[in-house]
């Protein structure tokens, strides 16, 4: 039995229904299929009051083995540090966390707001939220950079807004049997095997990227959405596309731009004025351009992809 | 025997941090506190931000209704610069507003009530021993089914919004979304499936129509003993057991009811406006009020909140959300004569406290007033006058019953579909007030926006469980959950399922409230944080 404690600090619960989406395995095979215990979690768990604190205490004290913490939302230091703005269980939600990360074997952060800090932790941050072990891009957290889990690891990140539920389940199930050190985590600490191909990976609109087709305007079925409304997909790491979402699509695929929601700078540019579904650009060129890709090659890219495009590419291309 | 006080630290199920306070005289609930306990301040983020940076951050309040906020930030955008909204994309946000609320009811019933009639307090009840069998957490035969498919119909919400939770595809001006004929096809496959595999065989034990036939508390009665599919099903089965343990016998709350109307006609609101808003929806607004049996329509400007009790510095005044200068207290310290929790206190002008959630919807679709074409169903109303008001198992029964409705209403909207008409027509960005509403599934949700040099001068949300967990107002007058908490028994003070169920009944939602509230100034929160 590997028990799972998931708690949530300034969550949303997002993460948890995404969990609750999952279905190779789903939540309920979890527990009957891959030995996994769920000593508690707030939306799901039986305790209530002081039996859950002594559940809690029972866990920091060694009582109760406490194989993964999960946490989802962001830690909350408001005001001034003390953590009253959350307060859980008659404590500061961020004094059990520091207890029980201590106790814990491995640390788990699902979502933007655990990982990075996400969306409370934009500018101005009134809850002064951070993730576990990163605010933004910056290494440190509330549990510090040189935390590291009974086991040896950091807390492995699983960001998105919300975490696609098999990037929660597979590594769930990769702790529970004994494969977690087959999983490389990249340098933020996120496991490669989700994050390291590009949303724009398996995006059925890639076809109207190589010919520079644009959509200009919501409600198309055709066109790429990154010259005009602002879609990070070729910028931002995660699988969208390749582990389609509910089973069955993707936002890029849906035609809706990616916000980028697995890197910690999200939401981009902090939602400023003219920033929202929009592209920013330089004299009709894209400031941000993927990974890799030099400005003056861009230019050549482009003059040779607009002469190449074929007259479908600006047509409807997915016709009823 | 002497008053015991109880502090149920958290109440948990309910989602968000929720903690209450109940003094116990003679095995009874006497008096009740409900504090929401966390603060994230959403309001002030989006202060100062991008006009439509709030299809972005609004559905991030809640992850479980989030589609519902993307509705009312979408509407609240129409109004506010008077677009106009294609019919396409009026359908499409409300299939996927619907299919969110289908999800909704069976994870909430199994995954957050039902699991308590496994209580060992009920040990003696006859059905017990079957209520383990079905609905123990993760193991139980219904548990398991109806979590598991729960996340069937939001397959359609990824049709339409690439995922689900957290998708923006509704803009001002229509949908992002172009569907084709594989997505309308794939989804109606989706209901198809929902249906006979857990809606008629498991839930109902009967067709649709059959179920669509039931008006009345008699004909549901006459329903249950006509077949022993009916009484067998997991809805006979609950309603059964419920009667048996007393559901039925607490819970009452405020007695008054509200709800904002929803899912607006296709060909009546391409060009929103707020005060067209009433005379457009499918589900119409209204007010119940049990006391004198009377239905009248609910507008957003009879709203106003009240911070007397409330960790917010802003005097004792009743206000309009468009004037909230919300100001967090640095220093939440719990005090039962003062402050005591981050919800505002919500009412309605002339009618005080209200209940909002599936029973103030059903109770309000049970009334005649509105548009002669708009939604009628009186059958709740019927079963809450058969009772003589609320209570858990009233409430529990009108959450549930939605589903055919709402499973009907998705059909029409794949059925009006043109799929080659437009999506989206492209809006003028101005400035200006806008509002927003819909129904979440677990009640009435609405957005108010202002809109002043092309960016977000104010960002006010009022969520169903403001309404509903509220603290008392100016008045002392107590929120509708402690209201329904007064009368609850508790039969073992070390474990009082009977307080988790009647927060339960109202299917509470804390991390909508307690983030739907603002700050001053972002500078004024910088001081506070270097102080």
């Amino acid at each position: 039995m590997t028990n799972v404690l998931w708690l949530q600090g300034g969550a949303c619960s997002g993460n948890t229904m995404s969990f609750l989406n999952a279905e190779e395995p789903t939540v309920c095979d979890l527990i009957a299929d891959f030995g996994i215990n769920v000593l508690w979690h707030p939306s799901l768990g039986l305790e209530l009051g002081d039996r859950l604190q002594t559940l809690l205490w029972d866990c920091i004290l060694g009582k109760i083995p406490l194989d993964i913490l999960v946490f989802e939302g962001s830690v909350v230091n408001a005001p001034n540090g003390t953590g009253e703005w959350n307060r859980f269980a008659d404590r500061p939600m961020k004094a059990w966390l520091d207890d029980l990360a201590k106790a814990a074997n491995f640390v788990v952060a699902v979502g933007d707001c655990a990982t990075w800090g996400g969306i409370p932790a934009m500018e101005p941050n009134p809850s002064e939220s951070e993730g576990l072990q990163f605010l933004k891009r910056k290494e440190g957290g509330f549990l510090g950079k040189d935390y590291r889990s009974k086991a040896g690891l950091p807390v492995i990140n699983i960001p998105g807004c919300p975490a696609h539920p098999d990037w929660i389940t597979q590594i769930l199930v990769a702790i529970a049997t004994g494969r977690i050190a087959d999983i490389a985590l990249d340098d933020l600490n996120r496991p490669q095997t989700f994050f390291n191909t590009f949303t724009q990976t398996g995006c059925t609109r890639n076809v109207h990227f190589a010919y520079k087709a644009s959509t200009a305007e919501f409600g198309q079925r055709k066109g790429c959405l990154f010259y005009d409304l602002g879609c990070r997909g070729p910028m931002t790491h995660s699988s969208c596309n390749r582990i389609l979402w509910n089973r069955v699509s993707s936002k890029t695929r849906a035609g809706m731009p990616c916000l980028g929601c697995t890197e910690p700078e999200f939401p981009f540019f902090d939602l400023k004025p003219g920033t929202v579904f929009k592209t920013q650009t330089v004299m009709g060129v894209p400031k941000e351009l993927p990974p890799g890709v030099k400005k003056k090659d861009y230019a050549l890219l482009t003059m040779v992809a607009k002469d190449a495009a074929p007259d479908w590419a600006e047509e409807d291309f997915f016709t009823v | 025997m002497g008053r015991q006080t109880l502090d149920i630290s958290p109440v948990g199920r309910v989602e968000g941090d929720l903690d209450v306070r109940v003094e116990i005289a003679d095995g009874q609930v006497v008096n009740a506190w409900t504090h929401a306990e966390l603060f994230r301040g959403f309001e002030v983020i989006l202060r100062g931000k991008d006009p439509q940076a709030g299809l972005i951050v609004t559905p991030r309040i809640c992850g479980i209704c989030g589609g519902s906020h993307l509705t009312c930030a979408s509407w609240a955008l129409d109004t506010a610069w008077g677009t106009e909204v294609p019919r396409n994309a009026i359908l499409a946000r409300n299939l996927g507003q619907i299919v969110e609320t289908i999800q909704s009811i069976p994870r909430y019933f199994y995954g957050l009530f039902a699991i308590d009639l496994t209580n060992k307090k009920y040990r003696s009840s006859r059905f017990y021993d079957e209520a383990v069998r079905r609905f123990a957490a993760f193991t139980g035969k219904s548990y398991e089914l109806g979590v598991t498919i729960s996340a069937k119909p939001v397959e359609i919400y990824a049709l339409l919004g690439g995922q689900w939770p957290h998708s923006s595809y509704m803009v001002p001006g229509g949908v992002m979304c172009a569907p084709t004929l594989t997505d309308i096809t794939r989804a109606w496959a989706i209901l198809e499936y929902f249906r006979t595999n857990w809606l008629e065989p498991v839930w109902l034990g009967c067709s649709l129509e059959r179920y669509e036939e039931i008006q009345t508390y008699d004909d549901f009665m006459a329903w249950l003993d006509e077949d022993i599919k009916h009484r067998e099903s997991d809805l006979g089965f609950y309603w059964r057991m419920g009667l048996d343990i007393g559901l039925d016998r607490y819970g009452a709350g405020v007695g008054k009811f509200v709800t904002w109307g929803y899912l607006p006609h296709e060909d009546r609101y391409q060009k929103p406006t707020i005060e067209s808003r009433n005379a457009a929806m499918i589900m119409k607004s209204g007010v119940y009020d049990s006391f004198t049996d009377t239905h009248t329509l609910m507008d957003h400007t009879f709203a106003r909140e009240n911070t007397t009790h409330a960790w917010y510095d802003e005097g004792t005044a009743d206000i309009h959300p468009f004037d909230r200068t919300t100001t967090p207290t640095q220093k939440n310290t719990k005090d039962f004569n003062n402050a005591y929790s981050w919800s505002s206190a919500v009412k309605h002008q002339d009618f005080g406290r209200l209940e909002a959630g599936a029973l103030a919807r059903q109770l309000v679709a049970g009334g005649k007033h509105g548009e002669s074409w708009q939604h009628y169903d009186g059958f709740i109303l019927d079963v809450f006058k058969h009772f003589g008001g609320a209570n858990i198992h009233v409430r529990q029964l009108a959450r549930v019953h939605e589903q055919v409705k709402l499973y009907r209403e998705a059909e029409r909207c794949l059925r009006e579909f043109v799929l080659n008409d437009p999506w989206y027509i492209k809006p003028q960005e101005k400035d200006g007030r806008g509002w927003g509403a819909t129904e979440a599934a677990r009640g009435s949700l609405c957005h108010w926006v202002e809109i002043e040099g092309g960016k977000i001068k104010n960002y006010q949300v009022i969520a169903p469980t403001t309404w509903n967990v509220g603290p008392r107002d100016s008045e002392g007058v107590k929120g509708p959950i402690e209201e329904a908490l007064v009368g609850t028994p508790i039969e073992d003070p070390t474990d009082p399922v009977e307080v988790g169920h009647v927060a339960r009944s109202f299917d509470s939602c804390l991390v909508c409230t307690v983030h739907a509230h603002d700050a001053k100034t972002g500078e004024e929160l910088a001081r506070f944080r270097t102080a």
